[in-house]
């Protein structure tokens, strides 16, 4: 559902910036239990048994040849096509696919305008205005080319979620919307937000019978 | 049985306790002589995913000093329907809700396995969480426009119920009054003028909300009226605040050339106290401090606006030349213990490459069990991700933050309290079980932790009663109760409850068994604990020798040596890696202050004075994982001779992640071999310590710094400043054709170290 991805931490303002990751990802890692633990630690050699001097690497007799040009090539070998597959999974951006045909604004609205709508009945018309009034940015972003392909995508999907009326689904896409893609949608993101709140304290009939008006 | 190292695990899991001693010596003398002192490290909201909580309130002993929790170790009378208090030996009725039970039929407090339970309190309101974001406005554009896209994005991550407000500061301190209505006002405060929390309560109009619910009372829900002008739930001001966000500017009033911002840190601070202390006493809060830069005007300045005088250093300080040092740090320190004392914790999130003043803040943080962040700018990841995983979530969706928390420690008769060493205050509440040794913060038996998570970890530290001449009878077995009752992030009250024993053994007799079950993982974190508490206020050559002078007499009370032969000396298992500890301890950041700013000091002492046992080792003695073609990534020493030319490295100090890649290894990557198919393997070797620094990356609090650097680079100074300067340019062209790669320092080695170590301790002498 939320994009899979990790981009570079911002080196320009921040030293050794670590690489920042996506909503999806952050909250994959969050339930996960971690693969491995990098905590062992070992004994100092001189510490148990004879002295030894050197440490316990040097003691394998493994190749470390002093690095003499030219350079010799790494040790060669294929790999089986199953730690491959551990590595693809691990490495490449997943994202929805890329050829989806062309999302337009209007579908996207006409499920939050008829949101919007059940919740005209009772909700402050305040409230209801201020939604309607960040929705109207959302569409002028969109038609003026301010809004990058992931989040049109994302908008569609949250758009069908509302539509079947998936209240917790929609939100989880806000919310990965948010914090994803801040500099896009702060200014209008709320008002999704809000619409999505209103609409699921509402009982499931008043959105029955919008349907079967329709 | 099974291994002393399964069965600390194993405690660990169930208690989230680690004692340095898990043989208990029987007297106070032979307990002094261990050197280490009995104490341990407890995690009081540990994680424990196969634990639910049960739905009824524990049952307490009826001695009114004692109230201790009825648990496993408590003695049943099933038929008479009594059970006795394992602390004081009183015989207590069970309540008529439990006039069901009997052998085969007991609560779940009562089952050996239950050692840790968690009750959910039936009782009281529930008020529901508050973030007060207090904002710095003196900050360059790019760093303001990254910071109010973060709050805004906080909306989203709050419980829709939370409570938020928003002070906002510059020269001027304004208060926004938050309404769901278009018009939003703002309370204007002069940021020179300290004001009484009174004064702050009349001017925002709160002194009528006050009144019933000031000290006594707590929990009385204030009139809503007054207080929902500048404190409102998200769900119905989200998109205001967002507006209202969107809309700050940079601080308007002008800054001359050569000066710096005026900056009212201090009053919006004591604005942001005294506004939760009128409104929401004894109910979890956050105030959140972002700030860009230290302190600059009012009360708490840390330094003038004259861009001439640079903000104190260490060496300022030891001069005694920081003109605002004690005065800055007792008006912080007030701060903290007032928002203490109501419940209320505080973060700092400082971004700047200057000092911030954290030195002269930190106790806000440090008394309140608040977070320290500390950054180079609010545009960077570290910041941005960090801040999002404050509202991080555990396995059932409840965020990982509690609040208000007490813990309260009871002990057997053999033992008393000292004291404690972590992110909280005492309660100062007296009792028969406080000890005359304080040890930390001391003097009493509850603590309060205003702000906790799965991970806040308490060093506490015990000491035994008998004297030499009426030791604790053998067989028998010491018990220390904790109970921590704290506000769930579901705004449910909650008591956890962890009862444990272990057993006593004569000290003269029995000393290998005491030996056996020494833990040094957790005698290093809390002797590090002591040193760096001690290093708060005394001098930094004092607290290492004293450190030094704590491992001399371990050695010399648990190594086995003939007198004054060095090279006899030998350590056994449980003792193994403890002097490397200490070595790499004494070359820590907590304890030397070389090349770190006041402000940086203070910082990772901070995060090492809260830290869980696992994250505490690594920031004593980082870990060195190598990857190489010869077999699977292994744990290789801290130590010069583990960088080898054909070998990764990974080392994670905590506050940064570094891989490292041997000259060789860095040749061919530059060769481009890891894009020739048929050395894939080669390609595979440089994503695997990749791989195990991002999952690092994507769980640790705050998120570390990242540094991808090989041989000769200019970074590589990350991985040569921690690992032991085995071989150095001194020493070079005596080691022969050793492999490693030597550092440049005249830094005493662990191999030397360890020559004085043994030298000393076989010395008939001392």
């Amino acid at each position: 559902m939320a994009d899979l991805y990790v981009k570079p931490g911002n080196h320009e303002r921040g030293w050794n910036d670590p690489p920042q990751f996506s909503y999806g990802l952050q909250a994959q890692a969050q339930g996960a239990p971690k693969r491995n633990l990098l905590n062992k630690r070992v004994p100092p050699p001189q510490m148990n048994g004879p002295q030894s001097n050197t440490g316990s690497l040097a003691n394998k007799g493994t190749p470390s040849a002093p690095p003499t040009m030219p350079l010799a090539p790494p040790p060669c070998a294929s790999v089986s096509p199953q730690q491959k597959r551990s590595e693809e999974d691990n490495s490449t951006v997943i994202t929805s696919s890329d050829s989806e045909p062309d999302i337009h604004v209007d579908t996207v609205m006409l499920v939050l305008n008829w949101a919007l709508a059940v919740c005209q009945s009772t909700v402050k018309k305040q409230v209801c205005d201020d939604i309607s009034k960040r929705l109207n940015l959302f569409v002028d972003m969109w038609n003026s080319g301010k809004l990058s392909l992931p989040v049109k995508k994302r908008m569609n999907i949250l758009a069908q979620e509302i539509k079947k009326q998936n209240w917790n689904a929609a939100d989880e896409i806000h919310r990965s919307l948010i914090v994803d893609h801040i500099n896009e949608v702060s200014q209008w993101m709320v008002g999704v937000k809000r619409l999505i709140a209103e609409s699921r304290s509402l009982p499931a009939e008043v959105f029955t019978v919008e349907t079967s008006e329709d | 049985m099974a291994t002393y190292q399964e069965f600390i695990q194993q405690n660990e899991e169930r208690d989230g306790v680690r004692f340095s001693w898990n043989v208990w010596p029987s007297s106070r003398l032979e307990a002094t002589r261990m050197v280490v002192p009995l104490s341990c490290l407890y995690t009081p909201l540990k994680e424990r995913p196969d634990l639910p909580p049960v739905q009824y309130e524990p049952v307490l002993c009826s001695r009114t000093t004692c109230k201790a929790v009825l648990n496993p170790l408590c003695q049943v009378d099933f038929r008479a329907k009594l059970w006795t208090c394992n602390f004081c030996f009183q015989r207590n009725p069970f309540p008529p809700a439990y006039a069901g039970i009997s052998e085969v039929n007991q609560p779940a407090e009562l089952m050996p396995q239950f050692s840790t339970i968690e009750y959910i309190m039936q009782r009281g309101p529930q008020t529901p969480l508050i973030f007060l974001y207090v904002v710095d406005t003196c900050l360059e554009e790019e760093d303001l426009q990254a910071l109010k896209e973060s709050l805004q994005m906080s909306l989203s991550l709050l419980p829709p119920d939370a409570l938020v407000g928003l002070i906002t500061f510059g020269r001027m301190v304004q208060v926004h009054e938050l309404s769901c209505e278009g018009i939003s006002k703002s309370f204007v405060f002069r940021g020179t003028k300290d004001l009484s929390a009174k004064q702050i309560e009349e001017m925002l109009g709160l002194s009528k909300a006050s009144t019933p619910a000031q000290q006594g009372r707590p929990l009385q829900p204030p009139d809503q009226t007054c207080t929902s002008r500048f404190l409102q739930p998200v769900h119905k001001i989200d998109m205001n605040l967002t507006d209202l966000l969107g809309e700050l500017q940079r601080d308007p009033w002008p800054v001359p050339q050569g000066k710096r911002p005026l900056r009212s840190t201090g009053i919006a601070l004591s604005i942001a106290v005294g506004l939760l202390e009128g409104t929401f006493p004894n109910t979890g809060a956050r105030i959140m401090l972002f700030t860009g830069g230290p302190p600059t005007q009012g009360p708490g300045m840390v330094v003038g606006d004259e861009l001439k005088t640079p903000i104190r250093s260490w060496h300022d300080i030891e001069k005694d030349n920081a003109r605002h040092l004690k005065k800055a740090t007792k008006y912080y320190e007030a701060l903290a213990n007032r928002a203490a004392a109501n419940g209320h914790c505080v973060d700092i999130y400082a971004c700047a490459l200057d000092q911030t003043g954290l030195l002269e803040m930190k106790c806000c943080a440090n008394l309140t069990g608040g977070y320290i962040v500390m950054g180079d700018s609010f545009n960077t990841s570290l910041f941005k991700q960090t801040f999002q995983r404050v509202f991080s979530k555990d396995y059932n969706g409840h965020f990982q933050m509690a609040f208000g928390g007490v813990i309260e420690v009871k002990v057997s008769r053999e033992l008393k309290v000292s004291g404690t060493i972590g992110p909280c205050i005492s309660l100062n509440a007296k009792g028969q079980s406080v000890s005359e040794n304080e040890v930390g913060i001391g003097g009493t038996t509850h603590w309060k932790v205003c702000g906790l998570n799965p991970f806040t970890t308490l060093g506490i530290y015990f000491e035994v009663v008998n004297q030499h001449n009426a030791p604790v009878p053998q067989g028998g077995r010491g018990a220390i109760q904790f109970i921590t009752q704290y506000q769930h992030s579901s705004t449910q009250r909650r008591i956890r409850v962890t009862t444990i024993a272990r057993s006593w053994a004569d000290a003269q007799s029995q000393l290998q068994h005491i030996e056996a079950s020494f833990d040094q993982e957790a005698s290093a974190v809390l002797m590090a604990r002591l040193g760096v508490y001690r290093a708060e206020s005394e001098e930094g050559p004092d607290v290492l020798r004293w450190l030094d002078r704590q491992l001399i007499r371990l050695c010399q009370k648990f190594g086995q040596f003939h007198k004054d032969d060095p090279s006899s000396f030998r350590l056994s298992e449980a003792f193994s890696l403890y002097p490397q500890f200490m070595f790499h301890l004494r070359r820590s950041p907590f304890l030397q202050v070389f090349n770190n700013s006041p402000d940086e000091s203070s910082y990772y002492r901070h995060h090492f004075m809260r830290q869980d046992l696992t994250q505490s080792l690594i920031m004593i003695q980082p870990v060195l994982y190598s990857y190489s073609f010869y077999g699977p990534p292994e744990p290789v020493l801290l130590d010069s001779s583990s960088i080898l030319p054909d070998r990764i490295l990974l080392m994670d100090t905590f506050f940064q992640l570094v891989i490292y890649h041997g000259e060789t290894i860095a040749q061919w990557r530059k060769a481009g071999y890891q894009d020739m198919a048929e050395y894939e393997n080669f390609k595979q070797l440089l994503q695997a310590p990749l791989d195990d620094a991002q999952e690092i990356l994507q769980s640790r609090f705050p998120m570390p710094r990242y540094i991808d650097t090989e041989h000769g680079g200019s970074q590589a100074r990350f991985l040569l400043s921690k690992v032991n300067p085995s071989q150095t340019h001194n020493n070079l062209y005596s080691w022969g054709q050793e492999t490693g790669a030597p550092i440049l320092t005249d830094d005493v080695s662990l191999q030397v170290f360890m020559d004085h170590l043994k030298k000393l301790a076989v010395s008939s002498a001392s």
